[in-house]
C-alpha cells in the first residue's frame, strides 16, 4: 500500500491528469448504456472500475483491451436501443481514455507530459471522433430499413476502405516535402 | 537492449487499438449492433493511422557531454545526436539518477516532437554536487513514430566516467612559510639574500651592489653602509588526507559536509593557494588507495593534484602498513595534516614529526554535529556510548599533541592556517633542541 502511495506521489500533476482521464474513460463509457436504458449491474461496475483502475496504473498493460471490451461487451448485450445518443457518449470516453493512455506513455511517470504534444493528440482525437457523429447519423437513416443481404459487410468494408484512402491522403507526402 | 539490437517495435496503443476495433467490427457483423460500429470507429481511425507510419530506416544514437572535467557545482551539457530518424515524430530522454547528480529539467526526464528529420534533440543539464568518480549521462532514449504506432527503443545510451574535481573554496593565506629552503619563492628566508624584506643595514662589503648603498647612513657615520634584505624562497607543502573513513552526511556542495568531504575540499584549496605562490606541493592519502603525489609546480600540478583528490574514496589500509605510517617528509616542508583525528595512526604520526621539530598543522575536519553510522540492528544507546568513549579519547590525543606544540586548527575556510603559519614560522626561527 505504502509503496503504491510512493508511486503515486512520484507522478507529475499532468500524468496524474491523464491517469484519472484514463481511470474514468471506461467507466463513463459503461455507465453511459444507462440512460439508454441498461444501467449495468453492480459487478459489472466493479469489473469495469478494476480493470479501468488497472489501465490506469499501467496504461501499456492488457487491463487498457480488457477496461475497452468490457465496456463493448456490456454495449452488445444491451442491445436495447443501440443507437441511443449516448453511444456517442461512450465512444468520446473510450476514446478519451485511449489518448490519454497513449499519452502517459510517451515516458516515465515522473516526467511532465509535453504541451505541444498534448495540443497534437488533441487535435488528433477530435480528428478521429469526427466519424462518430457521421457513422452514428448514417446509422440512424438506415434505422429502420429493410436489411439487404450483405449490407454489413459491405458497410465495414467501404469504412475501412475509406479509412485507409483517408488516412493515405493525410499522410502522403506534399510535392517539395523532403 | 543496445543500440545494435534495438528495433522499431508496435506501441501498446496501436495494438489496444487493432483489438478494439476489431472485436467491435466483428461483433456488430455477429450481432448487427450498429452502436458498436460507431464506438469502433475512432480506433478504426487510430489504428489504420498508426498502421500507416510504419517505418523502415533505424535510426542512429549517440550522446555527449559539453565538459571532460568539471568541479563539483559546475554544470554540463549532454547532447544527443540523432541521424537517419525521418521516421520519426517524438524523443524523450530519461537518465538514470546517479547519486550526487543534479539535472535539469524534469530530473533528467525530457521529451519533444522532432521538429525534423535533422532537427535537435532536447538537451539535459548535468551538475556534479560531490567530488569523486561520477559516471555522468547514462540515458534511455525513445523515439516514437507519428500517431504512435511504433516505438524505437527505449535503447540504453553509455555515459561518461568522470572525475568530478573538489570545488576551489575561496582560500587566501598571507602567512609565510616556516622553513622555506626553496630557490625562489614568496616566502621570507632566514637567509641574507636579494629579497625586499628588509633584514638590517650594515657595513659596506666588497662584492655589494651599488644600488644597495644607504647614503643617509653612510653620510652620518661617514662610512659606506648597505641595505641588507632577506632572500626569498620557495617551500616545501606536504598534505597528508586521512581517508581512513569518512564521518558526517555528506549532501554534495550545498549542504552538509562529511569529514572527507572537509579534507578533499580544504587540501585542494590549499594546493591551489600554495601552487600559485610558487611553492612545491606534495600529497599522501592516507587511505585504501594509498594515492601519492611527489612534490611539483604549476597548473599541471595543480591539476594532477586535484584529480588525485577527485579519486580518493574512504577505507582501511592493511594492518601490516597501519603501524607506522612513512610520510617520507624531508627538510624545509611543512607538513599539513587534514584529519578527523579518530584514528591512532593519524596522532602517533602527527606526535612523531612534531617531536622531530618539523613544522606540522593539524586541519580537524570532524564536522560538530557528527553522528556515528551504525549497522542495522545495533542498539542505539551502545552505540551512543560508544562514540562517546571515542570521541573523550580523541580529546586526549588532541590535548596531547597541543601540550606537544603541534597545532590543531578547525577548517574554517579563508584564513584557517594563517595564524598558525606565522607561529609556526616564529617558532622556526628561535633555536631549540630536537628530539632524535
Amino acid at each position: 500500500m505504502s509503496s503504491l502511495l510512493i508511486a503515486i506521489a512520484e507522478l507529475s500533476r499532468s500524468q496524474l491528469v491523464l491517469r484519472a482521464l484514463i481511470a474514468l474513460g471506461p467507466v463513463v463509457a459503461v455507465l453511459a448504456a444507462g440512460p439508454a436504458g441498461q444501467w449495468p449491474p453492480w459487478w459489472m461496475l466493479i469489473a469495469t472500475v478494476v480493470l479501468a483502475g488497472g489501465f490506469a496504473a499501467f496504461p501499456e498493460s492488457a487491463f487498457g483491451a480488457g477496461a475497452m471490451l468490457i465496456v463493448l461487451a456490456w454495449w452488445t448485450a444491451s442491445l436495447g436501443d443501440g443507437l441511443h445518443p449516448a453511444v456517442l457518449v461512450a465512444a468520446a470516453a473510450l476514446l478519451v481514455a485511449h489518448v490519454a493512455a497513449v499519452l502517459t506513455s510517451y515516458g516515465p511517470g515522473e516526467m511532465p507530459v509535453d504541451g505541444p504534444l498534448v495540443r497534437l493528440w488533441v487535435r488528433r482525437g477530435v480528428l478521429a471522433l469526427l466519424g462518430v457523429p457521421l457513422v452514428w447519423g448514417l446509422a440512424l437513416l438506415l434505422d429502420g430499413e429493410p436489411e439487404q443481404p450483405g449490407v454489413w459487410v459491405l458497410g465495414v468494408a467501404a469504412g475501412l476502405a475509406a479509412t485507409v484512402a483517408a488516412a493515405v491522403a493525410l499522410t502522403a507526402r506534399q510535392p517539395g516535402e523532403s | 537492449m543496445t543500440q545494435a539490437d534495438a528495433q522499431w517495435r508496435p506501441t501498446s496503443a496501436l495494438g489496444r487499438a487493432i483489438v478494439v476495433a476489431a472485436v467491435a467490427v466483428a461483433g456488430a457483423l455477429l450481432v448487427g449492433d450498429p452502436a458498436l460500429v460507431v464506438l469502433a470507429v475512432p480506433f478504426v481511425v487510430l489504428a489504420t493511422l498508426g498502421l500507416v507510419h510504419r517505418p523502415s530506416r533505424v535510426p542512429q544514437l549517440s550522446s555527449q557531454l559539453d565538459h571532460a572535467t568539471l568541479h563539483e557545482g559546475q554544470a554540463t551539457t549532454s547532447r544527443l545526436v540523432v541521424a537517419d530518424a525521418d521516421d520519426a515524430e517524438h524523443l524523450t530522454r530519461a537518465f538514470g539518477r546517479p547519486p550526487y547528480v543534479a539535472m535539469r529539467p524534469h530530473g533528467g526526464q525530457v521529451d519533444a516532437l522532432l521538429a525534423g528529420p535533422d532537427g535537435p534533440a532536447p538537451v539535459v543539464e548535468l551538475s556534479p554536487r560531490r567530488w569523486g568518480r561520477r559516471f555522468l549521462g547514462e540515458e534511455k532514449v525513445a523515439l516514437t513514430t507519428p500517431w504512435a504506432g511504433y516505438r524505437f527503443g527505449p535503447v540504453p545510451l553509455g555515459g561518461q566516467q568522470l572525475r568530478v574535481l573538489p570545488t576551489t573554496a575561496p582560500y587566501d593565506s598571507r602567512a609565510d612559510a616556516p622553513q622555506p629552503v626553496g630557490l625562489v619563492g614568496a616566502h621570507r628566508s632566514q637567509r641574507p639574500g636579494d629579497g625586499t624584506e628588509l633584514a638590517g643595514i650594515r657595513p659596506f662589503a666588497p662584492g655589494d651592489r651599488l644600488r644597495r648603498v644607504n647614503w643617509r647612513v653612510s653620510l652620518r657615520s661617514r662610512d659606506l653602509h648597505v641595505v641588507s634584505t632577506r632572500a626569498e624562497e620557495d617551500t616545501g607543502v606536504l598534505l597528508v588526507v586521512d581517508a581512513l573513513a569518512d564521518h558526517g552526511a555528506a549532501d554534495g556542495v550545498d549542504g552538509a559536509a562529511s569529514s572527507l568531504d572537509l579534507a578533499v575540499r580544504a587540501a585542494s584549496a590549499v594546493a591551489e593557494h600554495h601552487v600559485r605562490s610558487g611553492d612545491r606541493v606534495a600529497l599522501r592519502v592516507v587511505g585504501r588507495g594509498r594515492e601519492l603525489v611527489g612534490y611539483g609546480t604549476g597548473a599541471r600540478h595543480l591539476r594532477r593534484l586535484q584529480h588525485t583528490l577527485a579519486g580518493v574514496r574512504p577505507g582501511e589500509i592493511g594492518e601490516s602498513e597501519a603501524g607506522v605510517l612513512q610520510l617520507g617528509v624531508t627538510g624545509g616542508t611543512v607538513v599539513i595534516l587534514l584529519s578527523p583525528m579518530l584514528a591512532e595512526s593519524i596522532g602517533t604520526v602527527a606526535a612523531t614529526l612534531t617531536r622531530r621539530g618539523v613544522p606540522l598543522l593539524v586541519v580537524d575536519t570532524l564536522p560538530a554535529d557528527v553522528r556515528p553510522g551504525v549497522a542495522e540492528g545495533t542498539d542505539p544507546e551502545l552505540a551512543a556510548l560508544a562514540w562517546r568513549m571515542r570521541s573523550l579519547e580523541r580529546t586526549v590525543v588532541l590535548q596531547r599533541l597541543a601540550a606537544l606544540g603541534c597545532p590543531v586548527v578547525p577548517w574554517r575556510g579563508p584564513g584557517t592556517i594563517d595564524d598558525v603559519l606565522r607561529r609556526l614560522a616564529r617558532r622556526a626561527a628561535q633555536p631549540r633542541v630536537v628530539a632524535r
